[in-house]
This record gives C-alpha cells, sequence and structure tokens, in this order.
C-alpha cells in the first residue's frame, strides 16, 4: 500500500437536516481504479461531494493528495489537481464542448497557454473530436455525459471523481470508457460512483461497498466476486459472480449491523 | 474570463439595465408632460424602474455550472461580489441620469436609493430562495408598501415605506444602504441557492 494515500478519510460524518448520509466513515485509498458501489441513498453522492471540496463534512477529516480540505492553503493545491464530474452538472447551454471544457480549464487554473491543446486532448480522449465545436445544447444525452467526463480529466487530475459516468452512455460507449478508466488508473485515483457492478467488474481495481452511510465492504474486485460463490438456485437472477458478491456483501453487513445495533433506523424504510 | 461572463448572461444583463432606464426616462418624461401633472407623478417610474433592474441583476446571478464553480482554485466570493456589485454600480449610474431635475421629489436621489435597496433585497434573496426566483420577494415588497404607504412623505413611516419617499429622507436611505450591504454581503457569503433541476 502506498504510504501516503491519495485520499484518507476518518471519522467523516454528513447530515443534511436530520438524515445522517454519512456515519463515522473510514476509507482510504491509493492509486487505481476504484468502484464505489451501494444501493441508492446510501450516501456515494454525499462521499463524491465531500471529495470533491464542494460540501464540507459535518464532522471527521478528509485528506486528500497529502493535504487537509479543512486548510484554505492546502484545499486550493488540491483543488488545482483534481477531476470531478458531477452527477447532475450544470453547464452553459450555448457553449460549444471546447467552450465548457476550457471554461473548467480555467476554473482549475491551468495555465492559459495550455489550455487549447488540454482541451483537444481531453475531448479527444472521450470520443467527441468530431463534435467539439458543436454547441452544447444540441448534444444527445450521452454526448453531454461524455463532454462532463473531458472536463473532469482536462487538468490530468491526480484524483479523478466521477460519480455516475455511464448514465446514458450506450454499450460500446461504456465499453470504450472502461479503456479510458483503466488507462487513467494506471496513474491516478480514479473513484467511480456507479449502479452498475458490471461496470466495476470491468474496469475497477477496488471496490468499496457503502450501505446506509457506512463501509460494508472494501477489498479487490476479485474478493468482491469471490464473496459470491457459484451460482446456487437455478432461478438465481443474478448474472454475474461479481453480482452475488456484492449481494452477499451488502447481506452480509446488514446482519452484522443488526446484530450490534440492534435495528438499523433506516432499515426500517426499506 | 471571457467565457466566464458569457456564461453569467452578462450581455443579455447589460442590454436589460440599459433597456430598463430608457423606458424608465421616457416614461418619466411622458408622465410629467401629460397635462395636470407634474413632476410629482414620477412616483411609479421611481419605483418601478429600479425594481425591473434589481430583477434583471437578480436574474442574472443565476449560474448554470454552480457544482462545477464550487470546484473551482480561487475563492469564488470575490467574483460573486463583483457580479453583484458592477450591474449595480451600472444601473445605479443609468437612473441617476435618466430623471433629470426636482431633486427632492422623485428625481435621481430616489431612483438610487430604490435602486440600492432593491437591489439588496432581490441578490439577499437570491441567497435564500435561488437566482431564479430572486425576483418574487422585492416585488411582493414593492407590492404591499406601494398599496400600504401614507401619502405624507417622512415620519416614521419612512422606515418601512422606504421606496416610496420622494428625496432624501434619512429613515429612508438608512433603511436601503443597510438591505443593500446586508443583502451583498449574504450573496458574496453563501452564493445563490443551488436548486436542483434547473440547468
Amino acid at each position: 500500500m502506498n504510504p501516503s494515500p491519495a485520499v484518507a478519510v476518518t471519522g467523516l460524518t454528513v447530515r443534511h437536516r436530520r438524515t445522517v448520509a454519512l456515519d463515522r466513515l473510514d476509507l482510504s485509498l491509493g492509486p487505481g481504479v476504484h468502484g464505489l458501489l451501494g444501493p441508492n441513498g446510501a450516501g456515494k453522492t454525499s462521499l463524491i461531494r465531500v471529495l470533491a471540496t464542494v460540501a464540507a463534512p459535518s464532522s471527521g477529516r478528509v485528506e486528500l493528495l497529502g493535504g487537509d480540505v479543512a486548510s484554505h492553503r492546502d484545499r486550493t493545491g488540491v483543488r488545482r489537481r483534481l477531476g470531478y464530474l458531477p452527477q447532475d452538472f450544470g453547464y452553459y447551454p450555448s457553449f460549444t464542448v471546447r467552450e465548457f471544457v476550457a471554461y473548467v480549464a480555467w476554473l482549475k487554473e491551468l495555465p492559459a497557454d495550455r489550455v487549447p491543446a488540454a482541451v483537444e486532448r481531453a475531448v479527444e480522449r472521450v470520443g467527441l473530436a468530431d463534435r467539439i465545436d458543436a454547441r452544447m445544447k444540441t448534444l444527445s444525452g450521452g454526448m453531454v455525459r461524455r463532454a462532463g467526463i473531458a472536463q473532469a480529466i482536462v487538468n490530468e487530475p491526480d484524483l479523478l471523481l466521477l460519480d455516475e459516468p455511464t448514465a446514458g452512455l450506450d454499450p460500446e460507449q461504456r465499453v470504450d470508457f472502461r479503456e479510458l478508466l483503466r488507462e487513467l488508473g494506471r496513474e491516478a485515483t480514479v473513484v467511480v460512483s456507479t449502479h452498475l457492478v458490471e461496470d466495476v467488474a470491468a474496469a475497477c481495481t477496488d471496490v468499496a461497498l457503502i450501505e446506509a452511510g457506512r463501509l460494508a465492504f472494501q477489498g479487490a474486485t476479485d474478493e468482491l466476486t469471490a464473496l459470491g460463490g457459484e451460482s446456487g438456485a437455478p432461478d438465481d437472477s443474478t448474472t454475474h459472480a461479481v453480482e452475488r458478491g456484492y449481494t452477499a456483501a451488502l447481506r452480509a453487513h446488514r446482519a452484522s449491523d443488526v446484530r450490534t445495533s440492534g435495528a438499523h433506523p433506516k432499515e426500517a424504510l426499506r | 474570463m471571457r467565457l466566464y461572463l458569457r456564461s453569467r448572461a452578462l450581455p443579455g444583463t447589460l442590454a436589460a439595465l440599459a433597456g430598463t432606464a430608457a423606458v424608465a426616462a421616457w416614461a418619466a418624461w411622458w408622465l410629467v408632460s401629460l397635462p395636470g401633472f407634474d413632476h410629482t407623478a414620477r412616483l411609479p417610474v421611481v419605483v418601478f424602474g429600479p425594481l425591473l433592474a434589481a430583477a434583471a441583476v437578480g436574474a442574472s446571478l443565476h449560474a448554470p455550472s454552480d457544482e462545477l464553480d464550487r470546484t473551482a482554485v480561487r475563492a469564488w466570493w470575490p467574483r460573486r461580489l463583483a457580479h453583484a456589485l458592477a450591474p449595480t454600480v451600472l444601473a445605479v449610474a443609468l437612473f441617476a441620469l435618466a430623471l433629470p431635475g426636482h431633486a427632492e421629489e422623485y428625481g435621481a436621489p430616489a431612483a438610487v436609493r430604490n435602486t440600492l435597496g432593491l437591489v439588496g433585497v432581490t441578490v439577499g434573496a437570491a441567497a435564500v430562495v435561488g437566482a431564479r426566483l430572486s425576483w418574487l420577494p422585492p416585488v411582493f415588497l414593492v407590492g404591499v408598501v406601494y398599496l400600504a404607504a401614507p401619502s405624507e412623505p417622512g415620519g416614521v413611516a419612512q422606515w418601512w415605506a422606504w421606496v416610496m419617499q420622494p428625496g432624501w429622507q434619512g429613515g429612508a436611505w438608512t433603511v436601503a444602504v443597510s438591505v443593500f450591504v446586508a443583502g451583498t454581503c449574504a450573496y458574496g457569503w453563501r452564493g445563490a441557492r443551488y436548486v436542483t433541476g434547473g440547468s
């Protein structure tokens, strides 16, 4: 393990009004592609937003790329080296793809002389080179998503956070995107939040599974797959071993939660 | 920087402000020229002109890419402040020119005061309800005050009916300027409230 991980989170708690989105979460991530899995409302987006320095945690310590994000100076340095694709990112509809990506490059304070080349490279990497001068409002959903990925990688980030990046991509684009993920993960720390277990199986080296604001499982993708074991019943509706592993890990976590703390408050709602 | 300004619909805002001031100037001139009306007939212009200008400023605070802007390396509040202040300065200058003569009764000073105060209300509202709806609270305020204010200027009414005061009443100015400062600070500190679903 890397001595200074790109992401080191201890005791992270995030509250939205009265509900607890993240509950004393500890997490440490090094280089590679990390899949962030979990049911809806488990706290994936809350975690990504804290890591992106967009939301402030209610309590806990967040260290990114060796800097403490609570300190203003460290946060500034971290933001230069951070790429972030929000789940629901807004854009100015009259911008072209080139202008949109250049705008984010300006936010990240890329030196002005490097911006044009960086923008073209980022757009090319997501396969949108032929539409680079098209206006954002004329793009299809999948293209907008790819433009979003392009803005996230324009500064060649050391820490890349992608919230549901494959939503709206067709199967072929998803295959290309996984290839890009693997390429990015060779040098950077990439965190991909997703619902799609097969994306994780195909592109991620490690998995963190979050359930009700807590870490339910963390390990290599192979380990999660191994948890699933062989397909048991003939009417088993899971198609992948990793899907069975996901379900098994979730159930094991829920069972241990009930044993330690009685009925989990969020559990009753499910 | 150029892209930033474009993404905030700056050209549209400038055009709206200039247009509002031009219409206000024309309306003031027209009202005064009507038989039996004098310069005191400019009251609606002094109230509703700045209200429109404030609404334009408020609408321009809408940021389409708020979530991404929050990852900007540089602190964002100076930009927000500049964004709220620059069009206000322009609006104040335009209204100061739009209503010449009779400064003591519904002239330039009253228009400037109302511009400041109503921009303060609008910009403060943007921090609470989001930029898109920021025009609602000042419209409501002006609507109520316009109907309820006593016709005699000054007195206690100047503290709450500051929008309706004809000129240099100290209380009205105090309220307008404090509202402006408070609203701008709230917006600079918090930013427009992010409303999901509007892209």
